[in-house]
């Protein structure tokens, strides 16, 4: 196999490793959390206030418990999903205040949105995994909008989902609200994990206290986790990628290693969306050529460590789905899946360097999605799939359009375009002269019409209801 | 109502079983313009119709029309009982200099589909062959095709050529780089680009 991103040589990882080892052993992570701290004081790490010092052999043995695969189970088996090594998952965006209107102005995102987001996520045929607060929603309270959102996700889809990082107390309910759909906690550790969330480091080389304490309650219950750094290089890490990189496996080889010591096998994911700030701004840029560097970094090291790898996907900084979305979103995204990466958070929707999701971009990127899942499929070489026989006998200037293979494969052998237009421009002109994003607004009301809410229990959705309205008031 | 079946038949792309239908409904008396029209062509129409909404593919179009001529060949030998003529006669065929026939072919299925008698010239066709193949067979519309940008000026010197021999023969051009403004400027009496629309000009052209 030969691709000609390789970011990464065997001996340089050695030598990022090398530099995440020292970080780790001389300076230190802080936890800002007792708990944490208490767990690493009891397996004899050396402390010092918050500051918690690792050693190789430490950070080795918590690797070498992770495992590199695991499979997050659906509430629809059949939509259950593995994670790790050659598997991989499409999940969509993550965390934006705002939604983007088609003509480029922002709104503040609601409740609407996110159950909408769940329903394109349910009837897509690309979208691996349904997300978490893929908006914001600005209309409920936010102490408890996780439970509105946790409540959602199920309901509305039977893919699997993403949990609640949002606190240790947003965690258990997460992990209870699992429990109730899965029949109890008992039944639920049998199961495995049912969700994965995504807990971020406070670059450079702290835990905040709600994400520490979301990690241990999510890795005691099984539950998986993406540890993951946002280093913005030139800001709150080096300003070099070789820094920024060494500087992010140090951050989550010590979330991995408490996630670990808690539950020894939980399963676990290196994570980075690590990027360049922009110098002329001030900004986070994730249009730009350094995330897809350090997507195809993580990805490597990663593997360096025989862990599954989360990145970004179709991220750009542009605020209209336009060309330069267009552009941004599907190099990062392909450079993601082709990379190896196993778990592609922000798949779809996002605009503007994560201030907003788009419903036309979602669906945009969601096209690209399958468009990549077809191009990275090994190709099937058989003597049917050459078939010399036929080629012979359509022999020299025939044709193969009438042959019976064709007729047969003609909806099948290649990806279907759903969005991307393929007409001559005659055509093109006669249907409105649409582009992209206008052909995803019309497509957009198509498929929330064509939306069914999947088969749930009555009685599981009552308790739900009963358990998050309960929470809200208590 | 049976015949209604044979145009099933022909939209589920079963050549045998148009066939079998076909010769069913001869066997049984059934009016055999009603075959041809209500049958057979009406679904060729149904086809395009739906070729052109993006339902059907390519390949599906040219496996319904194959089905189509199995049931029309089942016809042929008694349509010469009746005094039921060809819609009229196409002569077809890719200019000179230009080898290129997928898209020729599909246009010609489609007519014959549509009950027109076509006469295929094939590829590299000379501007002489178009003018005398159109006097043999009595043609009403002569169609030409080009892929390539640098064989449509034959386009334009077959057309003038046909328009030149007297014959009153009317002329449509079709291929990707054609377009309707060309068709003007050389003075063609049709442009269509896609194979259902070529069979809608050419109705046109006959009725004109």
């Amino acid at each position: 196999m030969y691709d000609r991103m390789q970011t990464l040589t065997q001996e340089q990882m050695n030598k990022i490793h090398g530099a995440a080892m020292d970080i780790l052993q001389n300076t230190g992570i802080a936890f800002n959390e007792d708990e944490a701290l208490e767990i690493f004081k009891s397996h004899g790490f050396k402390i010092d206030g918050k500051k918690v010092f690792f050693t190789e052999e430490q950070i080795r043995k918590a690797v070498d418990s992770a495992p590199s695969k695991f499979t997050v189970t659906a509430r629809n088996p059949e939509k259950s999903v593995k994670i790790g090594e050659e598997d991989f998952v499409f999940v969509p965006g993550y965390g934006a205040p705002f939604i983007a209107k088609p003509n480029g102005d922002q709104r503040e995102a609601t409740m609407e949105d996110y159950d909408n987001f769940c329903k394109l996520v349910q009837t897509s045929k690309f979208m691996d995994m349904n997300g978490f607060m893929m908006v914001e929603p600005s209309d409920v309270p936010p102490e408890t909008a996780h439970l509105d959102m946790l409540f959602s996700s199920i309901v509305l889809s039977d893919k699997p989902f993403m949990g609640s990082p949002v606190s240790k107390q947003g965690a258990r309910e997460c992990v209870e609200m699992a429990s109730i759909v899965w029949g109890g906690k008992e039944q639920l550790k049998k199961v495995g994990p049912v969700t994965v969330s995504l807990i971020n480091s406070l670059s450079p080389l702290q835990f905040s206290d709600e994400m520490a304490g979301a990690l241990i309650e999510l890795a005691r219950a099984d539950q998986a986790c993406v540890i993951a750094s946002l280093i913005m290089a030139g800001s709150s890490g080096p300003v070099t990628l070789p820094g920024v990189i060494a500087l992010q496996t140090a951050e989550i080889l010590s979330g991995i290693t408490l996630a670990q010591l808690v539950n020894p096998g939980a399963p676990v994911i290196y994570g980075s969306t690590s990027s360049a700030m922009d110098m002329k701004t001030g900004g986070l840029s994730v249009g730009c050529p350094e995330l897809s560097i350090v997507v195809s970094a993580t990805a490597q090291m990663a593997r360096y460590y025989n862990l599954p790898s989360r990145s970004g996907g179709g991220l750009t900084d542009a605020h209209i789905p336009d060309a330069q979305a267009g552009a941004e979103s599907t190099l990062a995204l392909s450079t993601a899946a082709r990379n190896g990466i196993n778990f592609i958070l922000h798949s779809a929707g996002i605009l503007g360097s994560y201030i907003a999701m788009s419903f036309e971009k979602y669906l945009i990127d969601e096209e690209m999605c399958g468009v990549i899942r077809k191009m990275i499929k090994p190709m099937e070489v058989t003597d049917d799939s050459i078939d010399v026989e036929m080629i012979q006998k359509v022999g020299i200037g025939g044709q193969y359009l009438t042959q019976p293979k064709t007729f047969k494969l003609c909806r099948t052998e290649f990806f279907l375009s759903n969005l991307m237009g393929r007409q001559n421009q005659a055509g093109w002109k006669a249907g409105g002269s649409k582009r992209v994003d206008e052909a995803a607004t019309e497509m957009l009301s198509k498929r929330l019409a064509s939306y069914e809410k999947p088969e749930i229990s009555p009685d599981i959705e009552a308790e739900l209801s009963e358990y998050v309205m309960r929470k809200k008031k208590g | 109502m049976a015949v209604k079946d044979i145009f099933q038949a022909v939209l589920e792309f079963d050549e045998a079983k148009v066939s079998e239908l076909t010769r069913k409904e001869l066997d049984a008396g059934t009016n055999i313009q009603s075959i041809l029209n209500d049958g057979l062509i009406n679904a060729m129409d149904e086809v395009g119709k739906q070729f052109s909404e993006g339902v059907l593919f390519v390949p599906e179009m040219l496996m319904a029309a194959q089905a189509m001529k199995a049931g029309l060949g089942v016809l042929k030998p008694h349509l010469a009982d009746t005094d039921n003529k060809p819609k009229g006669t196409i002569i077809i065929g890719t200019v000179k200099g230009d080898l290129h026939d997928i898209g020729k072919n599909l246009v010609g299925m489609m007519m014959e589909g549509a009950g027109f008698n076509v006469v295929d010239l094939g590829v590299d066709v000379d501007t002489e062959k178009f003018v005398q193949a159109a006097k043999d067979n009595d043609a009403q519309i002569v169609a030409l095709s080009a892929l390539l940008t640098t064989t449509m000026p034959a386009m334009e010197a077959t057309v003038a050529s046909l328009k030149e021999s007297g014959s009153g023969v009317k002329t449509m051009i079709g291929g990707a780089p054609v377009t309707e403004a060309f068709a003007t400027k050389i003075g063609s009496d049709g442009y269509s680009d896609d194979a259902p629309g070529a069979v809608e000009l050419a109705r046109k052209l006959v009725a004109a």
